[in-house]
């Protein structure tokens, strides 16, 4: 039987056009174009060379307004097998507990899995917070901010970059991997494969289909409120000008302000 | 463990009580995230005159429950098991999970490094709980005892306040290298409860192959850093900082691009995705100031920059500026440093003998 892997991507803001109102300090949306998120490209891709390796079915969800069309269709261009948009008015405003929820429900619906790949964090919200909520969700094993993810025989080979050090870990399938933004190349979307997605399309399951009542899911849903946002205040720096014929002044400007000591402890 | 449950509101937040932290380890030794939580815990208990519980799993747990008690943890709730000394997901969230559930805390702070993201995310399921991801601020109302955490957001332009006011424990995780380290105390008082657990064998699946230590280079903990960016034209530059680092006691930052380059090893990146910085002195040399760097940098005490072009956007987060090329000031720059210590280094001892 062929491995099964399930792929979670989201659509955010291109980070490179974020506009924020000055007024409401809320992130205009309507001025943003809607990009795949980059760390869940490199999601698609892990499970795509995997699907090459071993012949597995690559599913991908996206918990998403009708917008997030374009992320589906891009995904089955990229290659995946079918792709599914959760979409219902009842999940909008959700937190990382009811996405978490919802795509697990949605995982539980589709039934059977080995696999399931998201990257290590939104571009967005970027709180890293999905992918193990799922997990716990699901009660299966993880490994997170994966470099490099390989199957084998049941299992799955995972490299995770910590702070201090690379860990090499191996867990029996069923297994949640979070993938780390660029660590790897996505392939291209293909014309063909592009025209083949647009004809075959995707689908969209609503809240029924997923199966869950409409006060555990989006805002109502939500432990977390945000109360307010405030813009952040900068220190106020002098920017003191110095050139090559004073570094004399800059050096002893530093030592005697304690910038720069002497014996560095 | 969890199951498809949802966030359920508990029915009396006054049964909830005190604050919980988690401490990290590798090795069964503190990490210095550990220590930045209970510092933030602690303060955050004071204010509402309420016990810091620090929260150890490890396969050997007294030192780390004598150190925890000795920056002021009231209270160590420890888990000991030789199949706990390296962090795994599974036995880890099981037992802190259930650690949750049983002394109901109001408020649990778990560190926002790789291995607590990991673990917080879980626990916030699994208790039913609502968690805000990697503060920078945290603090309490001391009326409600409602948590106040905050996060920075949009590129570290805006700062959102987030608060669970009906669900229990009201969880966030702290991000490293922001909240201070407390100070010892000079007669340290903690309960220690160590229990002894056998772990069962379906949460021990994991299997750890290898750990491939890195050179372990903490900006975080750095006095002074000179730090570089594509301006350097080369990986050579490198070396021409390193020299000037040297010479006044520092670590070597950089740009994530020099990194990818590989003209320098990740553990040197300064910013969103690298390390977050607060050293009192920051020498940007060759770096154009791009958001991601500079929120990684912004909050250290004094900051030099050196760029040849004027319009440089680094130059609008300097106390010192230089326009001019790295490769003319710098050399130039630690000549003078080497003169100014020559000529001071025999008044300091002069100085030392005489008092
Ligand atoms: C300013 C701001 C701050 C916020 N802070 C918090 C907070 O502290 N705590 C909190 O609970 N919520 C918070 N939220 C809400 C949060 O944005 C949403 O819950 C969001 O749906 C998921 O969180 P994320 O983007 O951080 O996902 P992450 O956990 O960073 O995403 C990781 C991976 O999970 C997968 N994934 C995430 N969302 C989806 C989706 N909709 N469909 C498919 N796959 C997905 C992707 O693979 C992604 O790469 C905040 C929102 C805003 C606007
Ligand atoms: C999701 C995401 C995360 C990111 N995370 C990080 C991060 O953690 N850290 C980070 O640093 N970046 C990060 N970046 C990249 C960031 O956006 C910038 O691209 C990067 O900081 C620029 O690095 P730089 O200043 O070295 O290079 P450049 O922007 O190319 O700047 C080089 C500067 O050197 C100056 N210069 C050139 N020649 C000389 C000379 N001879 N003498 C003096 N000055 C000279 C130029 O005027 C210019 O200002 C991230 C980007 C993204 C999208």
């Amino acid at each position: 039987m062929a491995v099964e892997i399930i792929v979670m991507v989201k659509q955010v803001p291109d980070s490179q056009e974020v506009v924020i109102d000055p007024v409401t300090m809320n992130l205009n949306r309507s001025m943003t174009r809607n990009v795949t998120n980059r760390a869940d490209e490199n999601a698609l891709e892990a499970a795509l060379s995997i699907k090459d390796k071993i012949g597995a079915n690559v599913t991908v969800i996206s918990m998403g307004p009708p917008q997030a069309e374009t992320t589906m269709i891009e995904c089955l261009a990229r290659g995946a097998d079918r792709a599914i948009l959760v979409s219902d008015r009842f999940f909008g405003g959700a937190d990382t507990y009811p996405t978490g929820l919802t795509l697990a429900a949605t995982i539980s619906k589709i039934g059977k899995y080995d696999i399931i790949i998201a990257g290590e964090e939104s571009s967005d919200s970027s709180t890293g917070h999905v992918g193990p909520g799922v997990a716990e969700f699901l009660d299966i094993d993880q490994i997170t901010y994966a470099s490099n993810v390989d199957y084998e025989d049941g299992y799955v080979i995972g490299e995770r970059e910590l702070e201090d050090g690379t860990e090499v870990v191996k867990v029996p399938t069923p297994v949640l991997v979070t993938v780390l933004l660029n660590s790897n190349d996505p392939r291209r979307q293909t014309l063909r494969r592009k025209i083949d997605a647009i004809r075959k399309g995707f689908e969209v399951w609503n809240i029924e289909k997923v199966g869950l009542p409409p006060e555990w899911v989006g805002v109502r849903g939500s432990p977390t409120i945000v109360r307010r946002m405030r813009s952040i205040k900068e220190k106020e720096r002098a920017g003191k000008k110095y050139d090559l014929t004073n570094l004399g002044e800059l050096v002893k400007e530093l030592y005697e302000k304690k910038v720069l000591k002497m014996e560095e402890e | 463990m969890a199951g498809i449950i949802n966030a359920t509101p508990v029915a009396d937040p006054q049964q909830y009580k005190n604050v919980f932290v988690f401490l990290e380890t590798r090795e069964d030794k503190l990490l210095r995230p550990a220590l930045e939580m209970i510092g933030v815990g602690k303060t955050i208990a004071n204010k509402v005159n309420e016990k810091l519980y620090c929260i150890i799993l490890g396969s050997d747990l007294k030192d780390m429950a004598d150190e925890a008690v000795s920056y002021g943890c009231d209270v160590v709730l420890g888990a000991e098991s030789p199949d706990l000394k390296t962090f795994r997901t599974m036995p880890y969230s099981h037992i802190v999970s259930n650690f949750v559930k049983s002394e109901k805390p109001n408020i649990f702070l778990i560190p926002a490094t790789r291995n607590g993201r990991d673990l917080a995310s879980r626990i916030a399921v699994s208790c039913q709980a609502g968690v805000t991801a990697d503060c920078t601020e945290i603090d309490i109302e001391t009326d409600t005892r409602i948590l106040l955490a905050n996060r920075p957001t949009y590129g570290e332009s805006m700062l959102a306040e987030i608060l669970c006011k009906r669900h229990r424990p009201q969880m966030a995780t702290a991000r490293p290298g922001i909240f201070p380290i407390p100070e010892k105390l000079k007669s340290p008082k903690g309960e220690i409860r160590i229990n002894k657990v056998k772990i069962d064998k379906s949460l021990l699946k994991k299997e750890i192959l290898e750990f491939r230590k890195k050179e372990a280079i903490d900006l975080t903990a750095a006095k002074v850093i000179v730090a570089g960016g594509m301006g350097l034209g080369k990986p050579e530059g490198f070396k021409m900082l390193g020299d000037l680092s040297n010479e006044i006691g520092g670590v070597i930052g950089a740009t994530r691009p020099t990194a990818d380059m590989g003209w320098i090893t990740r553990d040197h990146q300064v910013g969103q995705t690298g390390q977050t910085v607060r050293p009192r002195f920051y020498l940007a040399a060759g770096i154009s100031g791009k958001i991601q760097h500079i929120m990684g940098m912004k909050n250290s005490e004094t900051i030099l920059s050196i760029n040849n072009d004027p319009q440089a956007e680094i130059f609008k987060y300097s106390d010192y500026v230089i326009v001019d090329d790295v490769y003319k000031v710098v050399p130039a720059l630690l000549e003078e440093i080497r003169k100014y210590k020559k000529e001071h280094v025999g008044i300091a001892v002069e100085n030392r003998e005489s008092s």
